[in-house]
Parts: structure tokens; C-alpha cells; sequence
């Protein structure tokens, strides 16, 4: 690994000259507090000032939404569209750790080669972030990154120290090296070292994920999933905005008046009604609780069991999302036997009573 | 009439016809859908109409006349498949948002005791009151990409999957900022997808008009309204506006509380 100096007022410059022929994707404002990753031209519009974007950067390996190929009653035609040189820039440390969670997910067992084409077109250029009280990263460790981008940029005032996490982010560097400094002083590593203690000062939230898969276990028939259940409103919302959340239908979409079908792929989510839906018509989980469990196990358990870590990276999103306060936050910390002010809580007093 | 194409045949009931003038209206496909299908009746496009056996009957609207409810049961014994097209058809539509009772009363002050010398009305339901219907395609109107994508599977003969999800969906695709979430009465998470979630992406709330989805939870969002402030009567009246016959059983509720 490699560590250079960036002058701030050469940001820009260096955007410019790498990402000619690639899609520039970067964190905009979309309302006065969300943010959103978008396809850029002009880089004034780019907005680092932001905590979380409202869907996370899968977006941008996987749209909602995209064809996956075409088939007739003699050919098959893979459509690659959504395939195309990217550079995402501006993502943060958590957000990097989903996208490594899903290259596993993606490769371990069976290759799914609309990710993989899109992952190996995209540059990751990281950077350093602040957390507001809805941060849990510090909890799953994902607040710092090893592994999973090409550049990272930490914002220490009028410059940036960049890390170098690939022979591609290197050669990005080689573009113009003339921008860049090989040499930090004993300042600019005091004021690295300052800022990531005060920066793992400033998170609030604690949770012990270590202790989920236990607690998932032994509370698996406890009332709490009842309470959830009568307040889920089976929205989708918390899957399509969880970074590792992967699930995805696949469906027909035959052309009038031609004798072929586009099968497209759209993201799925477990908490609706017929995720789990089969032919003849049974349902396994037709009680939201039933998938909420579903979802949490997935969450706090078998993907600890599996890879050694939660399959939450702390971002957030579904605590800012969720309009009934169904997150990763207040049901560990119900899980955990902490007493949490929510909207289910309440709604399960107002309904016995 | 070319033998190897699906006989259909399009009807309307009570409502806006709004639904089967989507179908006119979609002029880029015109050829292809009359290409592809033996169009035998569909009063609004065409005079020489056939009522003969169908293989699929699209029927539009509520049911709210007598002479309807004959209509309708002779459509079913001629078709093989019935498919609730719209709003209307499928829930009742707006004009199915009144309980037994208040739409009595509702008649009475407006048409009083005057005889009906053509047909009897009755009180407003979607077609599935009547006959057996095979198929649904909610929507104020239906969306045209929604029926295009409908009507082409049926007539491959493998109608989409009953997939019922909420408008929240697509509107998260659309990252829209959550307007519930801001306090606004959005009824996203009630209501059938299939709009593109077309409001909240101009910053207006839900309000319904796809109807109930399936697998909804009324209650919560009862509640979640109303702790959010806003007035109990005011959220009954949005919640019913599209939802037609189809929350009743929610709505009974609080018939039972209030008596």
C-alpha cells in the first residue's frame, strides 16, 4: 500500500483527467437533507457533506430494474447495457464493506456474471466520513476500510491523504503524478491520527453484535417478533435500502407483437408477502413476523455464522427509512433487553389495549 | 377472422371509462394489439361488436344496476378468462366506498323515491360480488406500460404473477425522500403498485388510487397516522377513498368501537 498527499484545490483537476471515459458517479443533494449517488458532469455539483445516500451504491452495479437477456424460441441474447465503465467516488468506509460483502455473495458459490462485469468496470475512490447519531459501523467494525477500493480519500482540511488500494488506483495516480505528494510530514500524520480519534469519539451507538446469533437463537419464538409484525407495514423499504441486501425477482417481459421475451431482473424483498410464494400457491411466510425473522436471521446470524461478521455494515439507512421503527438498531437492542422508545412498542400498547 | 388469434372482448361498466380509453391510447401499439388479438367487441372503438364466445374479457367499472349484474354473468358464460380491468372492476372504485347503510341513505337524499323505469340501482361492487374473476389489473387508470405488459403475457398465455407489492417499492427505486417519514399522510405503503410511484416522485403524497395491495397493513398505518396527528375522521376518509369494498373489514372495526 501506498500513501500520497492531494492538494484540495487539485480535486477537481485530477477528477477531470480520470474520468474522461468513464461514468461519473458521485453524492449529490437531492432535498435539503438527502442525498443521492448520480451520474455527474459538473463536479460542483458534488456534495461530500453528506452522512448516507437513500439507496446504497448497489445501485450502481445492480439497477432496480435492468434486462438480463432476451430469448426467442431459437436464440438467447445476454443483454450487458447496464454494463459500462464507472467510477463511483465518494463512498464511504460502510458502503465500501457492503460491496465487498457482495463480491462474496456474488462469487462464492455460483458466479453471477451481471454483478461480476459490472464490479470489474468500476473504480471505487472512497472517502473519509463523520457519523451522526444513526451510525453503527463502529459496532461491526466497518468504519475503517483494508480492502475493497481503489483510492481512499481522508479530508484533513486543505489536503487529502489518499491511500492507494489497487494496482488500478495506482494507475490512476500515474495519470498525473505531478499533482501528487509522496512525501507526509510528521504534521500531516499528527492531524491523521487526531482526526481518527476524534472521529471514534463521536460515535453514540453501541451495539453487541457478537451476541445476535445467540440472542437470535434463543429469542426466535419470543413475543418481540409479534410486535414487530403487527407494525410492519410490508413496505419493502428496508431491503431496498440495506447495502448488502441482494435478493431479486426475475420475470418474463414477451414483446407485442414479436415473438420473443425481454427477462428482466428487478430487486426483490423478503419482507413482502409473496417473497416467499411458490407454485400451487403455498406461502411459507405469510405472516410478517414470519419474514421479518427471515430477515433479521439473515442479518444478525447465519451471516455471522457463515463469513464471521453481521451482514449489517452500521449505515443506518434502514433506522432513517423504516416509518415504523423497525431497524437493525432497536431490534438488537430489544434482542438485548434494552427498552426502546418506538413506534411498535407503542402501537402494541394502543391495539391490547 | 384468423382462427389462431385469442377472441376478446372489451366491456365497460359503471365508472370514468377511462381505462378502456387508455387502451386507444396506445397509439405506438394500436396495430401491434389488433395484430395480435381478434378484437370482437369494444363498444368504444368500434360498431359491428360480436357477442359470441370470448377467450378473454377484459370488463371496466363497478357493478351498480341491475341490468349490469345480467351483463356481467352473461360476459362470464361466454368468456373463459374474466380480468378485472381497473380500479373499479377490481375494488369497487370510489363509488364503492359507502357501507350498505350509508348508501341507502345517500340515494335517498339524492333521487328520493323516484322510479327507475330502465334498470334498478344497487349499491356500488367491484365484478368479483358477482361472478368468479380470474384476473386482476388495479389501477386509476391502468398505467399503459402495466397493460401492455398484462395484456401480452395473457395472450401467451402466461398471465404475470400475482405480485403484490406497494407503491413504496418503486418509490424507493425512485429515491424518493420518505414523505411519511416527513409527516405528510402518503398511503404508499396501502396502496398497489404499478404508477411508477408518480406522485411522491413530485412530492405529493399516495393517495390510493391503485387500491389496496395485498399483504397492506391498514392498522399500522391507522395508527401511524394518527400519532403523527392527524385527525381520525380525515384518515378514514383517505384510506376509503380508492379502497373500495375492499377494507371493509378494517373500516368494521370501528363501527364495533363506536357502538
Amino acid at each position: 500500500m501506498k500513501i500520497v498527499k492531494l492538494k484540495k484545490t487539485n480535486l477537481f483537476l485530477f477528477l477531470e483527467i480520470i474520468s474522461k471515459e468513464a461514468d461519473f458517479w458521485a453524492p449529490v443533494k437531492k432535498s435539503p437533507d438527502k442525498h443521492i449517488f448520480e451520474v455527474i458532469e459538473d463536479f460542483s455539483k458534488i456534495n461530500l457533506d453528506y452522512t448516507r445516500t437513500i439507496l446504497p451504491p448497489k445501485k450502481i452495479m445492480l439497477p432496480s430494474d435492468f434486462n438480463m437477456f432476451q430469448a426467442s424460441n431459437t436464440k438467447y441474447t445476454p443483454d450487458f447495457s447496464h454494463v459500462s465503465k464507472k467510477i463511483i467516488f465518494g463512498i464511504h468506509p460502510c458502503d465500501i464493506h457492503a460491496l465487498v460483502i457482495m463480491d462474496k455473495f456474488y462469487s462464492h458459490e455460483y458466479n453471477d456474471p451481471y454483478y461480476q462485469k459490472a464490479r470489474d468496470n468500476t473504480l471505487i475512490l472512497g472517502h473519509s466520513c463523520w457519523p451522526d447519531e444513526y451510525c453503527m459501523c463502529k459496532s461491526t467494525h466497518t468504519h475503517v476500510v483494508k480492502e475493497g477500493y481503489d483510492l481512499f480519500f481522508t479530508d484533513l482540511e486543505d489536503t487529502y491523504v489518499v491511500w492507494i488500494g489497487s494496482s488500478r488506483g495506482d494507475d490512476l495516480i500515474r495519470l498525473k503524478p505531478e499533482l501528487f505528494d509522496e512525501d507526509l510530514t510528521d504534521k500531516d500524520i499528527q492531524n491523521f491520527s487526531q482526526r481518527r480519534e476524534e472521529r471514534d469519539k463521536a460515535f453514540t451507538n453501541d451495539i453487541n453484535f457478537e451476541a445476535m446469533p445467540d440472542l437470535m437463537e434463543l429469542k426466535y419464538q419470543n413475543l418481540l417478533w409479534d410486535k414487530l409484525g403487527e407494525a410492519c407495514l410490508a413496505c419493502g423499504s428496508c431491503t431496498n435500502v440495506c447495502p448488502t441486501c441482494n435478493c431479486y425477482n426475475v420475470e418474463d417481459k414477451p414483446i407485442l407483437g414479436k415473438n420473443c421475451s425481454n427477462i428482466s431482473r428487478c430487486w426483490d424483498s423478503c419482507t413482502l408477502e409473496n417473497y416467499s410464494g411458490v407454485a400451487g400457491g403455498e406461502n411459507f411466510r405469510e405472516k410478517r413476523s414470519d419474514r421479518l425473522k427471515l430477515f433479521y436471521t439473515h442479518k444478525l446470524q447465519s451471516y455471522i455464522s457463515k463469513y464471521g461478521k453481521p451482514a449489517c455494515v452500521g449505515c443506518g439507512r434502514c433506522v432513517v427509512t423504516c416509518p415504523v421503527d423497525i431497524n437493525v438498531y432497536t431490534v438488537s437492542k430489544s434482542l438485548d433487553n434494552e427498552e426502546v422508545d418506538t413506534f411498535w412498542n407503542r402501537l402494541s400498547k394502543e391495539v391490547t389495549k | 377472422m384468423n382462427k389462431d388469434k385469442l377472441k376478446i372482448g372489451i366491456y365497460e361498466l359503471t365508472g370514468c371509462a377511462g381505462c378502456a380509453l387508455l387502451i386507444t391510447d396506445c397509439e405506438m401499439e394500436l396495430i401491434d394489439i389488433f395484430n395480435a388479438a381478434d378484437i370482437q367487441s369494444f363498444l368504444m372503438v368500434k360498431s359491428d361488436n360480436i357477442e359470441g364466445e370470448l377467450d378473454i374479457a377484459l370488463v371496466e367499472g363497478s357493478v351498480t344496476t341491475e341490468n349490469e349484474i345480467e351483463e356481467l354473468k352473461d360476459i362470464r358464460e361466454r368468456a373463459k378468462v374474466v380480468v378485472a380491468f381497473g380500479l373499479c372492476a377490481s375494488v369497487g372504485g370510489i363509488q364503492a366506498r359507502f357501507g350498505n347503510k350509508e348508501w341507502k341513505e345517500n340515494y335517498q337524499k339524492i333521487y328520493g323515491d323516484m322510479e327507475m323505469t330502465h334498470t334498478k340501482p344497487v349499491q356500488s361492487k367491484p365484478i368479483d360480488a358477482y361472478i368468479d374473476v380470474d384476473l386482476y389489473l388495479p389501477g386509476c387508470p391502468v398505467g399503459k406500460e402495466q397493460f401492455l405488459h398484462f395484456f401480452t403475457r395473457v395472450l401467451k398465455g402466461a398471465p404475470p404473477e400475482k405480485y403484490p407489492r406497494p407503491v413504496c417499492v418503486t418509490c424507493k427505486y425512485n429515491e424518493n425522500d420518505c414523505l411519511l417519514n416527513k409527516g405528510i399522510p402518503c398511503l404508499g405503503p396501502l396502496t398497489a403498485d404499478g404508477c411508477g410511484s408518480i406522485c411522491p416522485n413530485h412530492n405529493l403524497p399516495c393517495t390510493g388510487c391503485w387500491g389496496p395491495a395485498e399483504g397492506a397493513n391498514p392498522t399500522s398505518e391507522y395508527f401511524l397516522l394518527k400519532e403523527k396527528g392527524f385527525d381520525i375522521e380525515a384518515i378514514k376518509k383517505r384510506m376509503s377513498n380508492y379502497s373500495g369494498t375492499k377494507l371493509a373489514e378494517f373500516f368494521e372495526q370501528f363501527k364495533k368501537e363506536s357502538k
